[in-house]
């Protein structure tokens, strides 16, 4: 079975497309598509929205909306979208059935960057913001200058576990007719082609691990040195290519000390 | 630190830009522009159409026809009806007793040289639980499922929204098959279906026929597609099964040729495994076809499948 | 033949879920306590395995960068992957029920090892050295010591652990599982003409539901485990 996925894998007719089939190289594109898309939305919709209500306490409620957000099922929302949407849609488009898939990326990424952003912001010392206000920052300045630097570990931690998820879970834009990773899983289950479906698998697997080692490394070099070297829990959490998990104990932690 | 984050953002918006076009494709362009009318076509239909012997390579060698391109939709349901019905695609594979295909005006195109097997119902059972009495059950069920009752049944799960079960029930109360008797009594059955409508429909008048019989029958509706449920039918785990001569034959046997109805089951018999056997096939048919809608029909003037390789 | 009895679901409208529950009440019923179980028992298996396993990860540090990179690396496989590689690695029956509880044990698994570590390597030093110098041995130092201090973070994972299974869970139902997942492939199966919404929307409301019941119950198991935090905060 391994030598079969690897022939499968090693494959060159298996990585171009020809006009029936679809290679790994394009789905692999539509898959960063995909993601790329729900996290630039995620981003613009989460990170103000974190940083403000952070900074400013107000409006807290959104951050537990966002939380409670994650109890719903991904496919049952996908599926209730498409049935929704998708008849609004004529001709040559898939929009029908890109827009409902990128709606539940973006659910899902948004609160992971909500939450961090927000806990970020709010674990910053209230000695340190008071300093900055006493030596004449004003509100936005505490805000940029202060708080939002300080917060850049857990805002990082927060975008990568959204990044995963959304890695992992784009595959299901295969079962509403779309491309991506995802494409082979079905596909390979359909046609018996067991090789397949294990490459598509491990394709999406080796896509997460190779998009969170890159944030890795940004994060590595955005981050500044004296925030990093206060915080060794943190240190840690960014480290490994593991930071799904990482994340989600951060915050846990921090919610339960 | 703030002229990190923007670049930052500029980067990840410059790629979202970039790769936008390509995320809403699901398969690549690229026609071989030989000028039929196929080529100019997107065909929809499930993933294992395009690789099954009946499928894209049966259509190339059967009619020389080729589509311009291949979407996945799914398997005959909703996807691929909506992808037809609203232009996403210009032909499809659908089942023949769907009944979204009357109901939108679809033009079903002519097999003549019967690329699709023959479809009949069939059940397919572990050979030590068909005694004579489960055998005389599902025979007698048999032999009143003809494709238009079928397509009844199905209608009133799809457009009805009726229960599968009830619908079996209905059935068999219409056709005296419910009476209460003891011909598979102290027999002990696990029923299973795919998981499409008309296959659950199957397999609960299957179920309730055996149970009124005096049959311990316990059910496993919904299972997946064939890979799914095929090894637990093999290993004993799952005793009996609504199948479609055709498929399953050529689920097993890939290089079978037999189209028609009787050729078929014959083959089939002589392909199942040793410890299965396919009782009585019935006339109701659920095949598989390709559909265009009445428009594109007319606009091509297409009547069969050949059709599709005429220059467009 | 006999006109079926036109049923209250046979309305499409989204607001029509409780009519279709009313009419697949045993149907749901059994889907629910299917999605219950397998939203729980690999759970609670996975913290079974959970707490040896970061007891280690703590006790011996060589062990925690392997342990956190092979969990970590589990997760990122898609459930849907999962679902179908688990029964060919561990020779099963393809529609073997067992095949989407230990995938899901696994994840729960991931996800908890790291949470024991470090909710013990929360545990304050000096308590553990005025523990031992009490007279605990490592094993009581651990069940009635750390253990308990470790308990609100643990609990804390325990409930990302359970809400998420139970939307992995749905997953497994578009492709044959008998769950709550089964309403949404037969909404969608009967949404050919006109959208089908109740069993969609039943599904959703039950799913969001039952997760926030597993939830309330982990929440309230970790408070009654730690009497102390209430007393501090009073």
């Amino acid at each position: 079975m391994i030598g079969d996925v690897f022939n499968w894998l090693t494959d060159p007719s298996h990585w171009t497309s020809t006009a029936f089939d679809t290679g790994i190289w394009d789905q692999l594109l539509a898959h960063i598509g995909f993601t790329l898309i729900a996290l630039a939305i995620s981003l613009v919709i989460a990170l103000p929205l974190g940083l403000w209500i952070g900074h400013t306490g107000k409006a807290t409620w959104i951050i537990s909306v966002a939380n409670a957000a994650r109890a719903l099922p991904t496919v049952g929302v996908l599926v209730l979208l498409v049935v929704i949407i998708a008849p609004h849609f004529y001709g040559r488009t898939n929009n029908g059935y890109l827009i409902p898939t990128e709606i539940v990326l973006v659910l899902l990424a948004v609160p992971p960057i909500l939450s961090n952003t927000y806990a970020g912001v709010q674990n910053v010392e209230p000695s340190v913001r008071d300093a900055a206000f006493g030596m004449g920052m004003t509100g936005p300045q505490v805000l940029f200058r202060v708080e939002l630097p300080n917060s850049l570990p857990l805002i990082f931690s927060g975008f990568r576990s959204a990044t995963l998820q959304v890695i992992a879970t784009a595959t299901i834009a295969a079962y509403v007719t779309l491309g991506g990773l995802g494409r082979f899983i079905y596909d390979g289950l359909a046609q018996q082609d067991y090789p397949q479906m294990i490459s598509g698998g491990l394709l999406v697997a080796a896509l997460a691990l190779i998009a969170d080692l890159l944030l890795a490394l940004v994060q590595r070099y955005t981050v500044s040195r004296g925030i990093t070297g206060r915080t060794r829990r943190q240190d840690r959490g960014s480290r490994g290519p593991d930071s799904r998990t990482a994340v989600l104990t951060e915050e846990l932690v921090s919610e339960a000390t | 630190m703030k002229t990190k984050l923007v670049a930052l953002a500029a980067v990840a918006t410059a790629l979202t830009m970039g790769v936008s076009g390509c995320g809403s494709s699901s398969s690549s362009s690229g026609s071989k522009g030989d000028g039929t009318i196929a080529s100019q076509m997107i065909f929809g239909g499930p993933p294992e159409f395009k690789t099954r012997p009946d499928g894209i390579p049966g259509l190339k060698k059967n009619y020389d026809v080729s589509f311009g391109k291949y979407t996945v939709t799914d398997v005959g349901g909703p996807v691929t009806v909506n992808a037809l019905k609203r232009g996403q695609v210009d032909a499809a594979d659908l089942f023949t007793t769907d009944p979204s295909i009357a109901a939108n005006d679809f033009v079903i195109l002519e097999d003549p040289k019967s690329n699709f097997a023959a479809q009949n119902v069939v059940p397919i059972i572990t050979k030590s639980k068909a005694t004579d009495g489960v055998k005389q059950v599902i025979n007698g069920i048999q032999g009143k499922l003809t494709t238009e009752v079928l397509g009844g049944l199905l209608g009133k799960v799809v457009n009805d929204k009726a229960d599968p079960a009830d619908v079996a029930k209905g059935f068999l109360s219409d056709n005296g098959l419910d009476t209460t008797g003891t011909a598979a009594k102290g027999q002990s059955l696990t029923v299973g279906s795919a998981n499409f409508p008309e296959n659950v429909i199957l397999g609960e008048i299957y179920a309730q026929a055996l149970e009124a019989q005096g049959a311990t029958i316990s059910k496993k509706m919904n299972i997946g597609a064939r890979p799914k449920y095929w090894e637990s039918l093999k290993q004993g785990s799952i005793d009996l099964f609504p199948e479609y001569t055709g498929s399953i034959l050529v689920y097993i046997d890939k290089n079978s040729t037999a189209t028609s109805p009787d050729d078929v089951y014959a083959a089939l018999g002589k392909a199942l495994p040793s410890n299965l056997v396919a009782l009585d096939q019935a006339d109701a048919q659920d095949s598989d076809a390709i559909v265009v809608t009445k428009e594109t029909a007319d606009k091509f003037k297409l009547k069969t499948i050949a059709d599709l390789a005429k220059k467009g | 033949m006999t006109a079926l009895i036109p049923l209250a679901s046979a309305s499409s409208s989204p607001w029509h879920f409780f009519a279709y529950f009313m009419d697949n009440t045993s149907k749901v019923l059994g889907l629910l306590w299917a999605h219950t179980w397998l939203s729980v028992v690999p759970v609670v298996i996975a913290l079974i395995l959970a707490l040896p396993l970061g007891w280690l990860a703590r006790r011996y540090q060589w062990a925690y960068p392997p342990m956190m990179s092979l969990t970590g690396l589990l997760y990122t496989i898609p459930s849907i992957a999962l679902f179908v590689l688990v029964p060919p690695i561990l020779g099963l029956d393809p529609l073997s029920p067992l095949q989407v509880p230990i995938a899901l044990t696994l994840y729960s698994l991931a996800l908890l090892v790291r949470v024991v570590a470090d909710g013990l390597a929360a545990v304050p030093q000096e308590t553990a050295q005025a523990a031992t110098a009490l007279g605990y041995k490592p094993l009581g130092l651990f069940f009635r010591v750390e253990l308990p201090i470790a308990v609100p973070v643990i609990a804390a994972g325990l409930r990302v652990a359970v809400v998420a299974n139970v939307s992995i869970v749905t997953v497994a139902g578009t492709i044959g599982f008998k769950n709550l997942g089964q309403l949404f492939d037969e909404g969608f199966k009967l949404s050919t003409d006109t959208p089908y919404y109740p069993p969609i929307v039943l599904g959703i409301i039950l799913c969001v539901l039952l997760a926030l019941a597993l939830d309330g119950l982990v929440l309230l198991g970790s408070r009654m485990l730690t009497p102390w935090r209430r007393a501090v905060r009073a």
